[in-house]
């Protein structure tokens, strides 16, 4: 147990990044409605766009921002004809979008490399010459800097006349439109701005661990964004980083957990009963989250 | 016809229709509604009415005919875009929504927010901020006026049923309308509560000059508050006149007997 430093480090810097995923899928399916099953297609866009720019010599920086303009483009593009309708339509695309990027990256080798992606992605900010732990702890340092900045605007949307509409639209459509507000536009805007959050996780990502394949992009992804949303409260901001930190800590601590305790079971499936397990009492005794929707704080009062 | 004479129509429907499949819902309506008045619409269930509204309020469109609002043509428009026009509806079942506090439903209704904006909403919020003060106090004098102000900082899932109806009053009184549909504010209400939600409306009548269309199935209610009564049957305009006139008409009571003695058989 002499690495325990960078293994802990890592696990913060993951629990950042899907902070990040987790945040954005709060700010669609949390206070929007909209119900976002390809989550990871947007991730992928991200960091395919940031590893196909920074592997061809462009800067790393840059490579973040198209990632999230990429991914943005993306999310409005696939759901501009299923916001018109019902929200169903808009799960069902999503989900059929994420699957069709992950077997065309995988499949049409030209465009990124197939099944191998691209390998030799640099990081963001390297500190590798100086010592491991060093490297480790300015990544950590980044995507908690990107985590802050994309809370911060999350909060300031969310608790906003803006924030007002978007909650109305979850809670009742039709109500929304007879006050006069346009819900094709503000759910395009959220769910746009989403994309756009979740193709910036992805830079980072692809930056963090220096490659990119389509199989790091599969439904499972997805589904773990989904369950750290629901257990920190799909309607907060700081939801979405409490979730991620309580799933990977269960996903790093059961890994820990086979060194000090001789278990009849693998621990990779006892990851797997835990959370399962946590989520169905979190859903059975707090509905809502770890956290509560707060009122729309646009103004102090009182 | 005297209250049509006197005053322009704010609201008028030509020959309006509306079918479901071989079902005409709405069929062959033709009315005026005056300004600054309070215009009954009433009739047995299934008689269209609600159609009607949802075909004045953009929900749906109408299959023929059309609706022309302070001269100018509104049929087809999306709800929001009618709602700029000026008309604001109620809902038979109150939609008022539960995870917003009774002030933030309110404030939610007012017109020309700069904060509706995303990009003002994250990055100019001094600007939308000093509007939303302005608007809370408008939200609490109206919740003050439904009796309702105690309520202001909590959810409606704290409410009676004649409360939402009187909270869907107030937001929509909130969005400053000159045309205002209200649909059944009164069923399922206590008396009390009934005349507090009548009296509100003929007071904005009175001093703000409002307009108010109402569905509504108490013909006490309608006799009491209204200056003029539409009746719809069967999708179609049956009969029209002052309070007195239609209520006092045999044909209403046919219709309404007639309703009810097929139920009787069923």
């Amino acid at each position: 147990m002499t690495n325990i430093v960078p293994f802990i480090l890592d696990g913060l810097i993951v629990a950042g990044y899907f902070a990040i995923l987790a945040l954005s899928l709060n700010m669609e399916y949390g206070y929007s409605g909209l119900i976002n099953f390809g989550k990871a297609a947007f991730f992928a866009l991200g960091a395919y766009a940031s590893a196909m720019l920074t592997t061809n010599g462009y800067p790393a920086f840059l490579g973040v921002v198209v990632a999230m303009i990429v991914a943005g483009l993306g999310g409005l593009l696939i759901s501009i004809p299923a916001i018109r309708v019902k929200s169903d339509y808009l799960a069902i695309i999503t989900l059929v979008f994420a699957e069709t990027i992950r077997v065309i990256l995988k499949n049409e080798s030209w465009i990124a490399g197939g099944v191998l992606g691209i390998r030799g992605v640099p990081p963001l900010i390297d500190f590798r010459n100086v010592s491991y732990e060093t490297h480790l702890i300015i990544q950590a340092f980044i995507v908690m800097t990107l985590f802050t900045i994309f809370a911060l605007v999350g909060w300031l949307l969310t608790n906003s006349p803006f924030g007002r509409i978007l909650r109305a639209i979850r809670e009742d459509e039709l109500a929304s439109s007879v006050y006069g507000k346009n819900n094709i536009f503000a759910k395009a805007v959220v769910f746009g701005l989403g994309s756009s959050i979740a193709g910036a996780a992805g830079s980072f990502y692809a930056q963090y661990i220096g490659f990119v394949s389509p199989d790091l992009f599969i439904l499972a992804i997805t589904l773990q964004i989904w369950i750290m949303s629901i257990l920190g409260g799909p309607a907060t901001i700081m939801g979405s980083f409490v979730g991620a930190l309580v799933v990977i800590s269960i996903n790093r601590g059961t890994r820990l957990l086979k060194d000090f305790l001789n278990l009849p079971l693998d621990t990779n499936n006892l990851m797997f009963i835990l959370t399962g397990a946590l989520l169905i009492i979190v859903v059975i005794f707090k509905p809502t989250g770890i956290l509560k929707e707060g009122r729309v704080e646009s103004v102090r009062r009182r | 016809m005297k209250v049509l004479d006197d005053v322009k129509s704010i609201l008028e429907t030509r020959n309006v229709s509306l079918s479901f499949g071989g079902l005409k819902a709405v069929d062959n309506v033709s009315l005026r509604v005056g300004r600054s008045k309070i215009f009954g619409l009433i009739g047995p269930n299934g008689s269209g009415k609600t159609s009607l509204f949802n075909l004045i309020t953009g929900i749906y469109k109408p299959t023929s005919g059309r609706i022309i609002f302070e001269g100018r043509d509104i049929t087809g428009l999306q709800p929001h875009q009618v709602y700029r026009m000026g008309i604001v509806r109620s809902f038979q079942y109150p939609r008022v929504f539960f995870k917003m506090t009774l002030l933030d439903n309110l404030v939610f209704a007012a017109r020309g927010q700069l904060g509706d904006n995303p990009l003002v909403a994250v990055f100019m919020r001094r600007r939308f901020q000093r509007q939303e003060m302005q608007l809370v106090e408008r939200a609490v004098e109206i919740l003050e006026k439904v009796g309702l102000s105690e309520y202001a900082d909590r959810y409606p899932n704290e409410l009676s049923g004649g409360q939402l109806k009187l909270l869907e009053l107030g937001r929509a009184l909130m969005a400053e309308p000159k045309l205002l549909l209200l649909d059944e504010p009164a069923a399922g209400v206590s008396p009390i509560l009934v005349s507090k939600i009548f009296e509100t409306v003929t007071h904005f009548r009175d001093v703000a000059g409002l307009t108010v269309f109402i569905i509504e199935h108490r013909l006490d209610v309608v006799k009491e508050y209204t200056d003029w009564i539409y009746m719809m049957y069967r999708g179609r305009l049956y009969l029209s006149g002052t309070p007195a006139q239609v209520l006092s008409d045999r044909r209403l009571m046919s219709v309404y007997l007639a309703e009810e003695s097929i139920v009787d058989e069923a």
